[in-house]
Order: C-alpha cells, then structure tokens, then sequence
C-alpha cells in the first residue's frame, strides 16, 4: 500500500512539473531559434519617395539642389535664371513638365504687376501648402516676372517674389530644416514660363489667367521624392 | 458508508477537469516565454483554439493578474501553474483517502474540504477581479471556477456525510489506532454536534481518528506540489536579460522640432530638449519636473495597444520611476503618407489635438484612450467625426485643430520618427534611447522594464549598435507579422 501512495504521489507530483519543464524548454528552444534567425519585421519609417520620382526627375533634382545649395553644404541659397537654365539642362517646357505631377502637392501665389507682397489669400495658400508636407523631403519655391519690364528688373522682382515667400515660411512655421528642405529659384521672365495648363492648378487668385498674370506668381509645391 | 463515495468521486472529477483546463491554460502562458504571438486555447472544450484576436483569455493573460513575480522574472509565475498544481494534489489526496480507506474519516475527509476551500476562494476572487478589474472572462478561467466550486461542494459533502456516519456507529474501538497505523479501515467515533466546519478539530478526536502527524504530512505534501513546480519553473526559464539593449536605439533623439509632449502633468507640454542620451546618472537626465529615467513612447492616441500599454504600464508600478515624454505617430493616412489606409480613423486630429493642448496634453491622450473606440468607428465612416468629436469635448483647442500650424507639427513629429529609423508600429518605448523591444511590451514588459532601470541606475543600460534596421525602407503598410503588444 506504502508503495501504491507513493506511485501515485511520483506520478501526480512529476506531471505538472514534467510538463512544464517540458513547456518552458520548448519555448526556450523556440527563442534561441529566433533569436538567430528574426522573423517578418515591421517597415521602418521613411520620407516618401513616389511613383512619379523616376530615375530623370531625381538627376535634374539632385543638380539643382547641389546647385541651388540645399544640399552638398554650399553656402548659397537659391538659384538664379541662368543656374537653373544651366542645370536643368533641359527646355522650359521640359522643365515645367517635371512639376506637372505634383498638381496635388502645390500651388501658384498670384502677384499684382510688379509687386512682390503676399496678400491675406496668398499667405493662406502658402501655409496650406506648406503645411501639407507629409512625407515630402524638398518645397519648391519656383518664382517668376511676367515679360512687361527689363529682364533684370524682373530677376530682381522674382527673386524678391521668392524671398518673400521664403521670409513668411521662416516666420510662421519656423523650422529648422526650412534652409535644407526649401529650394528657391527665381527665374525672371527668361526662362520656363508658366503655360496655361497651370491655370488649374490652385491659386492666391481666383481671377483672369491670362499667360502675363500667370508668370506674376510663386510657384510652391513639395516633392515627394528621396534623392 | 457507501454514500460517502460519489462524493468523492464528484471531487476526483472535479479536480481532474479543474487540472486539465488549467494545464491548458498554463501551457498558453509558457509558450508565450519565446515572445511571439500564439493564439490561445479559448473554449469551454479543452484544447480548442480560440484563434488570433482579443479574447477574455487573451485579455487575462496579458492582465497583471494572470502571474505573480512579474519583476523577477519573464511574465512572472502563471497562477494557472499554482492551480494546476492544487487540482494535481486534490486528486492526489482523493486517491490517497480510497488507498487508505479514510473516505469516511471525518478528520482526513475534513482536511480535504479545506484543501478545496483552497481554490475555491481563489477562484472566487479571481473572478471578482475579472468582473471588477478586467470587464471581461475568459472560458478557461470559467472551467477552473466551476471546477474548484464542484471540488469545494463534493469535499463538504464528503466532510459531512462521514460526520453523519460516525455520528451513529459504535463507540471507540481500542484497537484503532493500530489499524489506523496499518492503514487498514479505521472506525470513529464522531463528536462533532453539526456538520460545520468549525466543530471539524473536534471530529476525530478518539483514538483511531487520523493522526495529526498524517495532515501535517499532507499538508506538506501540498505544499509540496505547488512549491516544486515554481521552483522548476524558475530554475528553467529562459534569460530575457540577454534580449534587452538588441533592439533599436534613437540615432537622433533631440527634440529639434519641439514635438514631444509630457505624459504626466508638468512644467510645459512640449520639450525643445531631449531627453537626454547616455545615462549619466541614475536618476535620468530628463528636463522636467520629473526626476525619473527619460522615456520616450511612440505612440497614437487611437491605437488600443498603446491603451493597453498604458494600462499594464500603469498597473505595473513603474510609471512613476519614468520621466515619459510622447511623440505621436498615428497611424491614419489622412496625414501619415507610411500607411496606405487609415488603420487608426481619426487618429490624425486627435494628434493634432494633443499637440494643440499645451499643458492639458495628457488630459487629451487620456480622454483619446477612453473614447478610442468611438472616435475610429465614427472617423471611418465620416472622416470630419473625429475634428467634431474634439471640438465638442475641448472647444478651447478648436482653432487649432487642423490650422497649418498644428498640421505642420504633427508632419514634424513624424519627421522626427522618420530620423530616427523607427518602425511603423505603435507603441515603442524608448528608456533613455534604448528600446524596449516590442516582444517585452506586453507579458514581460514588468521584468524587462524593471531589468532596464536598474540598469540604468547602475549606468549599465546601453543601446544597440545605431544601423539602420535591415528592413525595407520604403513606406508600405505595416508589417504583416505583428510583434507583441503593437499596432498594427
């Protein structure tokens, strides 16, 4: 009889243990298993990067980023007509055709003929825009002078038009990564004019679009692209 | 004397189903010890799988009230395992009272009501907390309720019928004791009045009941069964310590863009400093009012895991050890261009909302939390419900939801996850940039975190090696494995 409690004894007491260990060795075995060898992970968190972000949009893009000094550590900021002539290395229409994907993205800041002051409908687009960034890596301040006038005085005029846009987007969003992600050019009347078709995009003015009111503007748009 | 057997019967049969759900219900526990997801065994029917998805089992488990011993070691001690263990010893003493021929011993049968009165408390309160604490149950838990209340009701009636028995039979046998001693069947004389319990010393007291000595043993013996398999289990278990610091650091944790905001009420909602890396001391470098470890959670204020993070976090103790900081990463398309589909509606202005409420930050996340439910459900169907829900319960942050400004700095709070290569998943939680691994922010998030601040404390809490983690790069959906405890 001893014998007989004693088995069932052994037998009750090692069951709940033998099968834990047993449990826990299995599960053991399973961390070292994955341990070496770690399974599906989450994606890591990253700027977007497009579909319209095809190998000839980030070449032009990365020349007139390195050109215009966003990126490379160059001191200067901007570019001017020539550079971006020069480094786009392409027609203006050509170049104007790059933006036409980011219709969603951007917008147009209208101008009165030979100013270069942001009006209350002009600040509200640009901040809207601005702050729609979501995962875009560049802005683009792209600002131009309608023919009317000399060619250097509507340099200097688009260059003020792009400056200005600049100075509300430094005094308003105030972000420490405005010098590294916002790329202005200014390129008077000499080079990519606006065409029509950029009437439908959004716009500081709901009024006339003709092609002389149109190029009275500051083109603003972020790109969703890495380089 | 013959009655007094279903009796027994009733508890053997108790006991046994009691120690096969709780088995089971072990089992789940310790095979989450490889810090993976499993489904659980979730049904009134041993064995049968309750699949992936929330559960009351599921709920349980991850409860603080599933284990004890969470600090010492991975998950702690499944109670499971402690039941499973007195269930094992009743069918052992139920056993031994047939083997012994003492199934009409007042004395030993008296002990064995006691012994069911055992898990039968325990699982009255685990049920009250249950109720109370976790609003929900969990079939497995139920089986091991009922089990207990069935051995509780058989080892009375059991206790009782043999108080009745000797009531009536013949007086002391000198030669009793010496049976007893054989452990051949001894007789008694009962001199109990009632059957209660607390007339149950007096039961037995002639020569020939069971001895004293063979209870004591018993309970021993009891003690035993549950010791020895904690003891086996602590001895086996494997060393989480050796996962902490493997996960991913913050390459760049400075707040540069002043998007974090404080978890607990303090001096401002948001940080233009960080919270420090390198542990320089072991109080924490944090810049608040707080003097615990800095800790930065990645979090969406619509995703239930980062509740329930909160939650384990809050019942765990350790919050206050914790000089927590949020940067907030929801999971909604709407402004989250990692997502290709709202996985959190609305989650996007309650960001907003947060970031808008200055001081009040953690009042918001709070109020996100309990409202969590209802603001997705409406948000999916309507994405203008979670703005109006918002304004409707803090119309003081209604100009600010959704202006440029607080859009722009929720677009910087995840600029701020994008440098620092976190992964799109919520919540993570960083001590004092080092990660808590996502397998530790559930069932081992009490030893792991634990783990990490006495490290900390010890200046011997360091980071991984900060690469870039080998995964895709590219924004997608979430990942379709689901580490522990996160979202998606």
């Amino acid at each position: 009889m001893r014998l007989t409690r004693a088995a069932i004894l052994v037998v009750l007491l090692a069951i709940p243990a033998a099968l834990t260990g047993l449990w826990i060795r299995s599960a053991d075995a399973r961390l070292t298993e994955l341990a070496a060898a770690p399974g599906e992970v989450a994606p890591v968190a990253s700027a977007s990067d497009v579909g319209y972000c095809n190998p000839e949009l980030k070449r032009i893009l990365r020349r007139v980023l390195l050109s215009c000094g966003l990126v490379g550590g160059d001191a200067a900021r901007g570019c001017q007509p020539v550079q971006a002539k020069s480094v786009a290395t392409m027609s203006g229409h050509d170049f104007n055709a790059l933006f036409q994907p980011m219709k969603d993205r951007g917008g147009i800041v209208m101008f009165d003929k030979d100013k270069s002051e942001l009006d209350a409908a002009s600040t509200g687009l640009v901040d809207q825009v601005f702050a729609d960034q979501r995962g875009a890596s560049w802005f683009f301040v792209v600002a131009r002078a309608s023919p009317e006038g000399t060619v250097e005085h509507n340099r200097e005029l688009s260059k003020a038009r792009a400056e200005v846009v600049m100075t509300h987007l430094r005094q308003v969003f105030k972000d420490p990564d405005l010098d590294k992600e916002v790329g202005m050019l200014w390129l008077g009347e000499e080079f990519a004019q606006l065409e029509t078709e950029f009437c439908a995009w959004k716009r500081s003015s709901s009024g006339a679009c003709s092609p002389e009111q149109l190029n009275r503007s500051a083109f603003v748009a972020w790109i969703d692209c890495q380089l | 004397m013959r009655r007094s057997k279903p009796w027994l019967v009733v508890v053997l049969a108790g006991a046994f189903v009691g120690a096969v759900f709780a088995a089971v219900s072990t089992y789940d526990f310790v095979q989450h010890l490889d810090r993976q997801v499993h489904n659980l065994h979730c049904s009134f029917i041993p064995g049968v799988s309750h699949g992936a998805g929330e559960s009351g089992c599921q709920v349980a488990m991850m409860s603080p009230y599933s284990s004890v011993l969470r600090t010492h070691v991975w998950g702690g001690i499944p109670i499971s395992l402690a039941a499973l263990s007195v269930f094992a010893f009743l069918v052992f003493y139920a056993l031994d009272l047939v083997v012994t021929r003492r199934k009409d011993d007042p004395r030993a049968t008296g002990f064995l009501a006691l012994a069911t009165a055992l898990p039968a408390l325990t699982s009255l309160v685990m049920l009250v907390i249950s109720l109370a604490k976790l609003g929900t149950t969990c079939k497995l838990c139920v089986c091991i309720y009922l089990a207990s209340a069935v051995c509780l009701i058989g080892g009375i009636a059991l206790w009782r019928s043999a108080v009745r028995e000797h009531r009536g039979s013949a007086p002391p046998d000198p030669h009793a004791e010496r049976r007893d001693r054989h452990h051949d069947e001894p007789a008694f004389v009962g001199t109990a009045k009632t059957g209660s319990q607390a007339r149950l010393v007096a039961v037995g007291v002639p020569t020939g009941a069971t001895s004293t000595g063979f209870l004591a043993a018993m309970f021993g013996a009891g003690v035993g069964f549950v010791v020895l398999p904690i003891l086996l289990y602590l001895a086996l278990a494997p060393d989480h310590a050796r996962f902490i610091g493997t996960c991913e650091g913050l390459p760049h944790p400075t707040d540069s863009y002043g998007v974090m905001v404080r978890l607990t009420h303090g001096s401002s909602s948001s940080s233009s400093s960080s919270p420090s890396s390198s542990s320089s001391s072991g109080t924490g470098t944090g810049t608040g009012a707080s003097a615990g470890v800095p800790a930065i959670e990645v979090l969406d204020p619509l995703c239930p895991a980062c509740r329930a993070f909160e939650q384990r976090l809050a019942a765990s103790g350790l919050a206050d050890r914790l000089d927590r900081k949020a940067v907030l990463f929801p999971l909604d398309n709407t402004c989250n261009w990692m997502v290709t589909e709202a996985t959190h509606p609305g989650a996007c202005t309650v960001s907003e909302a947060v970031l808008c409420a200055g001081d009040k930050a953690p009042d918001v996340i709070a109020w996100a939390f309990e409202e969590q439910d209802r603001i997705r459900g409406e948000s999916g169907a309507d994405p203008a419900a979670a703005a109006r829900i918002v304004k409707q319960r803090f119309p003081e942050l209604a100009a600010c939801v959704g202006s440029p400004d607080a859009r722009s700095r929720l677009n910087k709070s995840m600029r701020w996850i994008v440098a620092n290569n976190i992964r799109v998943l919520t919540p993570q939680v960083f001590i004092d940039n080092v990660k808590l691994c996502d397998e530790d922010v559930d069932l081992g998030l009490e030893y792991t975190l634990s783990t990490m601040l006495d490290r900390h404390a010890h200046h011997a809490l360091a980071p991984a090696p900060l690469d870039k983690p080998a995964a895709s790069a590219s924004p997608a959906t979430p990942a379709a494995s689901k580490p522990h405890g996160g979202t998606p």
